[in-house]
């Protein structure tokens, strides 16, 4: 056992890496055998993120899973090294289950369905990795890995969005999701060399310890004294703005709804489901277990932005045409709760948080697969367009409902566990904060209701007549995320018992708080 | 105690039901249907064994569990119950009315091509709200108010394909979710304060408070939370402005209408406030509100009652107007008389309800103007919809007019005569459009469409039946019979147990005032007399205002419509343009226009790099020399 649990996190990155560079030796024309291939890497990867997940010991905490081997000598001192705590087993377990559900609904994905996989498994490969590491220049590895295969991924199989007046190609969004992301990563790029630097600076030319780039050898440094005050408020904002691109803070969201309306319907699923986590479990595991006294001295600000985020993301879905951008927007919206559940240095609000994380990748990765489904029977997105669709489309539509129901805070649904935890947490310092995110929350039930009212309620346009609800394989994906949505919304304990360990370990490096 | 710890059964039996008919209704006898029943009757026997045992341990017990739902940080979030006279009494209600809608809809909804999915609604809906009457926590009490919400928007869109319907249920829900933003708000600022959801703990600090002993909360929180469980609860139980949904929400089936008016959905938040009660009376304030709002909401609404046409309008314009009465009980300290109104009211409504389905399904009509003499044709939905008025008009040995009087009794002892002047006129105006409703849609001469007209299957009238009885006898309760139960008051009640008081001024004068409403009813719509339209043009302009909605839908649409899409527009405009064309693609063209700039400096010309050069030289040399001659 002992064995397992030590390549098991290894085996997370392989798996995928190693069946996206089996993809690229199978003949082309075998689809059936390609997408087979795929999807057994996705189960199994999946049943391995499970079992890591039950694994985890919360009752004991801290980094588990735990390996590293040597990469690079003195002076750069690079490990590969593996480990997850109580934050990054739960988004694991995410990446396994989106990553498994992406592969599902991009069953007819044409043409070129084989490069569309192997790509997809390096992006899921990638996006393991960030989670699963804890060393800073493999993050950063990591990071970019997983940003780059969706320039190809929405170039290639995305979809322009043209409302007569209002035209966005897919290559624009791709370039544009693709330059905001890594200039994001230059930010952090700088920050991880500033931190490198701050730490051999402080060890000095005759000291026995060696800097490096790992995250506990730094963080031991930190707690020393490596890292002055002005330090880390002078490079907190390089990981809050560089990782915060990632995760939609406001006001560099714009890349988020062009990119994710443009990309196909499995790299939506991902992306927004899973990368923008990436975004802020970066801050927390970079920026905040670093560099706590910056973290706590910016706080207010990403409190703010977050709160932004919310309101503005929910007021720009209200009068969006595109079902598409709709849950773009709100995915603006959804982060910035997450961004407030961070910044309250609270551990109701940073569980909630991280639960957040969890429940929005689920219940996005749900939104993009049923808005697939629905465009490739109808092919619009324009919601002024569709209209009765729920009575050919019934299955479907509630999936969507669901989804809209999570994303409106219903109880029952792992949104809301989430959402109270994140108000609990900013009541406490940031009332008027926390009841602006309530006013928040209900307008996203105004544009939900809206949209289901308009687009699948009321009569049916006859155009719709010959539909019927998706195929079986998409349709079980979707069902297995309204499972875990219902599930995790009435029974959240497992994933709040590990949360709860993570989370307390963060705050343990905030003593004021 | 044994039976009390199994109430959360209740709930629990309907919640399991839900999915099982959700997905496998179709399997099932009665495509689900029977299942539904079931579980809501098991839930009905089980509330005979809880209020027995609550009864038999002494009212005023109190008895909660708990069990631990999840933790987080140092917070345990925990669910759990209270079995307490007013749980008990709610939980009779629920079951009671529940069971009877489900046993109606059996015949009504024949033939529907959801019929199982709307036995599964049925069953989350009634689960819900028995959850919210048990709940011992703000947190599972807004859990099950949301999913009481959820409920009653699925069930009023239930025909989603027509466009209405679909409106309807959105505006219901709309209108309510943002109540409850207040509602959510007041808890979390409660959770600050007390650090616990547990409402036995945030009464505890409130009665400290009363006290004048050190509580945790101070007289301003107390009075800023109650006002905010209050507007949560205003948007629930439909109180001015919040009420625009109900009358919207009869596009539902109409067994689905009698149940969101008489069970549960509405009076949500006439249970709310009873609930909390404690925390109210250390705002007394608050409570001031509370009674203005009811009165208020109880006197428009009335007037709207009288201007409407259709029936299922009417009755829901009347329910809105008893829930102010109830809002208004509860603002002068009429505990008791307001819950046993919801009761009563609760009764004869769903019974009137079930009355004006059971018309739509015999005689196809909605409008009152259309029927007319339907006594003739349909005799028995004809003698219950009377006793249902009756007891809504209150008029003696009906149920409404035991909790009606409790209610007068009430206002006159706790707040200004102008509250009991104003209390009264809503009596008349309760009694007058219940009558103009009777008479006009049930008396007179039947019209020649409604000749084939026909009463209601079995399946229908058993249940109008059983709630006529109740609605006719339940006010005895409030008597002392004997056998350890002293009257409705000595069982639930909030400061100090009362028998039933009777003020005989009171209620001979709303007597008189209940009868005068129904003669004149009577005299103007059947018998031609002229007394009803001189009243009207008397009061000009209120009755043109009433039939309008006081433009209340109006100003709403237009703030809809002109100010926050506009709003939203404009930011997604500016999002688009600003921050995106300008503040993201502007750097990008810059880039790129610059690049196309500097591009035409690569000329290729061989005299062009050697002018560049040549000046290159020359500057650089004056520089040299500038360094050497100066420094």
């Amino acid at each position: 056992m002992a064995d397992f649990k030590s390549i098991a996190l290894l085996l997370t990155i392989l798996l995928p890496a190693g069946a996206g560079t089996l993809l690229v030796f199978m003949p082309r024309g075998q689809t059936m055998a390609i997408k087979s291939l795929a999807a057994l890497a996705g189960a199994l990867t999946l049943a391995l993120t499970i079992v890591i997940f039950a694994m985890y010991d919360y009752g004991e905490g801290g980094y588990q899973f735990v390996n590293a081997w040597r990469w690079l000598d003195d002076p750069m001192n690079i490990d590969f090294s593996l480990g997850i705590d109580g934050i990054s087993a739960p988004m694991v377990l995410l990446t396994g289950i989106v990553m498994f559900a992406g592969v599902l609904v991009s069953w007819n994905v044409a043409p070129r369905s084989k490069d569309f996989f192997v790509l997809f498994m390096f992006l899921v490969a990638g996006v393991f990795g960030v989670f699963v590491v804890r060393d800073l220049f493999f993050l950063f590895f990591f990071y970019e890995l997983a940003v780059l295969p969706m320039f190809p991924l929405i170039g290639i199989w995305g979809s322009s969005t043209d409302f007569g007046n209002f035209l966005r190609t897919k290559e624009y969004g791709a370039m544009k999701l693709t330059l905001y992301l890594v200039a994001g990563s230059v930010l952090v790029w700088i920050g991880i060399i500033a931190l490198y630097v701050a730490a051999s600076d402080f060890l000095g030319d005759g000291a026995t310890a060696q800097a490096g780039f790992s995250l506990e050898l730094l963080e031991t440094l930190g707690q020393e004294g490596a890292f002055s005050r002005n330090f880390q408020l002078l490079f907190f904002p390089f990981f809050m703005v560089g990782f915060g691109v990632l995760a939609g803070l406001w006001p560099f969201h714009t890349w988020s709804p062009d990119g994710h309306v443009a990309a196909p319907t499995a790299v939506s699923m991902v992306h927004a489901g899973v990368l923008m986590k990436l975004g802020a479990y970066g801050i927390i595991r970079v920026g905040m277990t670093l560099l706590p006294e910056g973290a706590e001295a910016w706080m207010p600000v990403l409190i703010g932005l977050g709160t932004v985020n919310v309101i503005y993301g929910a007021i720009s879905a209200l009068s969006q045409k595109d079902l598409k951008y709709v849950v773009g927007y709100s995915s603006v919206s959804h982060m910035g709760l997450v961004l407030m559940g961070i910044a309250t240095l609270h551990p109701l609000g940073l569980g909630g948080a991280v639960l957040q994380m969890f429940s929005h990748g689920i219940m996005t990765a749900l939104f993009f697969a049923v808005v697939g489904i629905i465009y490739e029977k109808t092919h619009t997105r324009d919601i002024t367009v569709l209209g009765g669709l729920s009575k050919r489309m019934g299955l479907t539509v509630t999936f969507f409902a669901v989804a809209g129901l999570t994303s409106l805070g219903l109880p029952g649904l792992s949104g809301f566990v989430a959402e109270v935890l994140i108000f609990m947490g900013a009541f406490q310092e940031y009332w008027y904060l926390a009841v602006l995110g309530v006013v928040g929350a209900a307008i996203t039930a105004v544009y939900i209701l809206r949209l289901l009212a308009r687009a699948f309620f009321g009569p049916m346009d006859p155009r719709w007549e010959h539909l019927s609800d998706g195929g079986r394989i998409e349709m079980g994906a979707a069902a297995m995320l309204v499972f875990i949505l219902i599930f995790v919304g009435v029974w959240p304990l497992p994933l709040m018992d590990v949360i709860n360990s993570g989370v307390a370990e963060l705050l343990s490096r905030f003593p004021g708080v | 105690m044994p039976t009390m710890e199994w109430a959360w059964l209740i709930p629990a039996l309907c919640f399991i039901a839900f999915p099982i008919i959700a997905i496998f209704g179709r399997y099932l006898p009665g495509k689900g249907s029977f299942l539904a029943i079931l579980a809501i009757a098991a839930g009905f026997v089980l509330f005979l064994f809880v209020a027995y045992d609550r009864i038999d341990q002494g009212a005023t017990g109190l008895d909660v569990f708990t069990r631990e739902w999840f933790q987080a940080g140092s917070a345990t979030l925990t669910w759990g119950i209270i079995v307490d006279p007013l749980t008990v009494v709610m939980l009779g209600l629920v079951t009671f009315v529940a069971m009877m809608i489900q046993i109606y809809s059996i015949g009504y909804m024949k033939g529907d091509p959801r019929y199982g999915w709307y036995f599964a609604l049925h069953s989350l809906f009634a689960a819900s709200m028995l959850a919210l009457v048990l709940a011992d926590n703000f947190l599972l009490l807004y859990v099950a108010w949301e999913l009481v919400g959820v409920c009653s928007y699925l069930l009023i869109g239930f025909w989603y394909e027509k466009q209405s319907a679909a409106e309807a249920a959105k505006k219901a829900f709309v209108t309510t979710r943002l109540a409850d933003v207040a509602l959510l708000v007041g808890i979390l600022l409660l959770f600050r304060e007390v650090g616990t959801f547990s409402m036995m703990e945030t009464f505890h600090q409130a009665e400290l408070l009363m006290a004048g002993e050190d509580s945790l909360l101070s007289s301003g929180t107390a009075l800023t939370s109650a006002l905010l469980l209050f507007v949560g609860a205003m948007g629930k139980s439909a109180q001015i402005p919040f009420h625009v949904w109900l009358p919207d929400a009869m596009e539902g089936p109409t067994p689905v209408s009698a149940l969101i008016h008489a069970a549960t959905m509405v009076v949500a938040g006439v249970f709310l406030v009873a609930r909390t009660f404690p925390l109210f009376e250390a705002a007394p304030d608050a409570l001031l509100v509370v009674a203005i709002v009811g009165l208020a909401t109880t006197l428009l609404t009335a007037t709207m009652a009288l201007a409407a046409t259709d029936l299922k309008r009417i009755l829901a314009y009347s329910t809105v107007s008893h829930l102010g009465l109830m809002m208004l009980s509860l603002g002068a300290f009429g505990y008791t008389a307001a819950i046993f109104h919801l009761m009563a009211h609760g009764f004869s409504k769903a019974l009137l309800f079930l009355g004006a389905g059971s018309v739509m399904h015999g005689a196809d009509q909605t409008d009152i103007r259309k029927m007319g003499g339907l006594a003739k044709v349909m005799p028995l939905t004809s003698f219950t919809f009377a006793i249902g008025a009756l007891s809504l008009a209150g008029i003696p040995i009906f149920a409404g007019f035991w909790s009606k009087d409790e209610i007068l009794l009430a206002v006159l002892e706790h707040r200004h005569w102008l509250f009991l002047a104003f209390t009264l006129l809503a009596v008349f105006l309760s009694a007058l459009y219940m009558a103009r409703a009777y008479f006009i849609a049930f008396r007179g001469e039947l019209k020649e469409e409604n000749r084939t007209a026909h009463e209601a299957p079995t399946s229908m009238a058993l249940p109008m039946v059983l709630l006529a009885v109740l609605a006719a006898g339940f006010g005895f309760i409030a008597l002392e019979w004997g056998g350890g139960f002293e009257g409705i008051g000595s069982f639930l009640f909030f400061d100090k147990a009362h028998g039933f008081e009777f003020n005989v001024a009171l209620a001979v004068g709303s007597l008189v005032l209940a009868l005068l409403a129904v003669f004149l009813a009577w005299s103007s719509y059947l018998k031609g007399k002229p007394y009803l339209s001189t009243l009207k043009s008397l009061t000009t302009p209120f009755p043109a205002l009433a039939e309008r909605g006081y433009f209340f839908d109006h100003v709403y649409q237009w703030t809809i419509d002109r100010v926050i899409l506009v709003f939203s527009g404009f930011l997604g405009f500016f999002d688009r343009v600003v921050v995106n064309d300008t503040g993201v693609d502007g750097p990008a063209n810059s880039v790129k226009r610059s690049s196309f700039n500097l591009r035409r400096h690569v000329t290729g010309r061989v005299y062009n790099y050697a002018l560049v050069m040549v000046l290159g030289a020359l500057g650089l040399g004056v520089a040299w020399w500038a360094m050497v001659a100066v420094g």
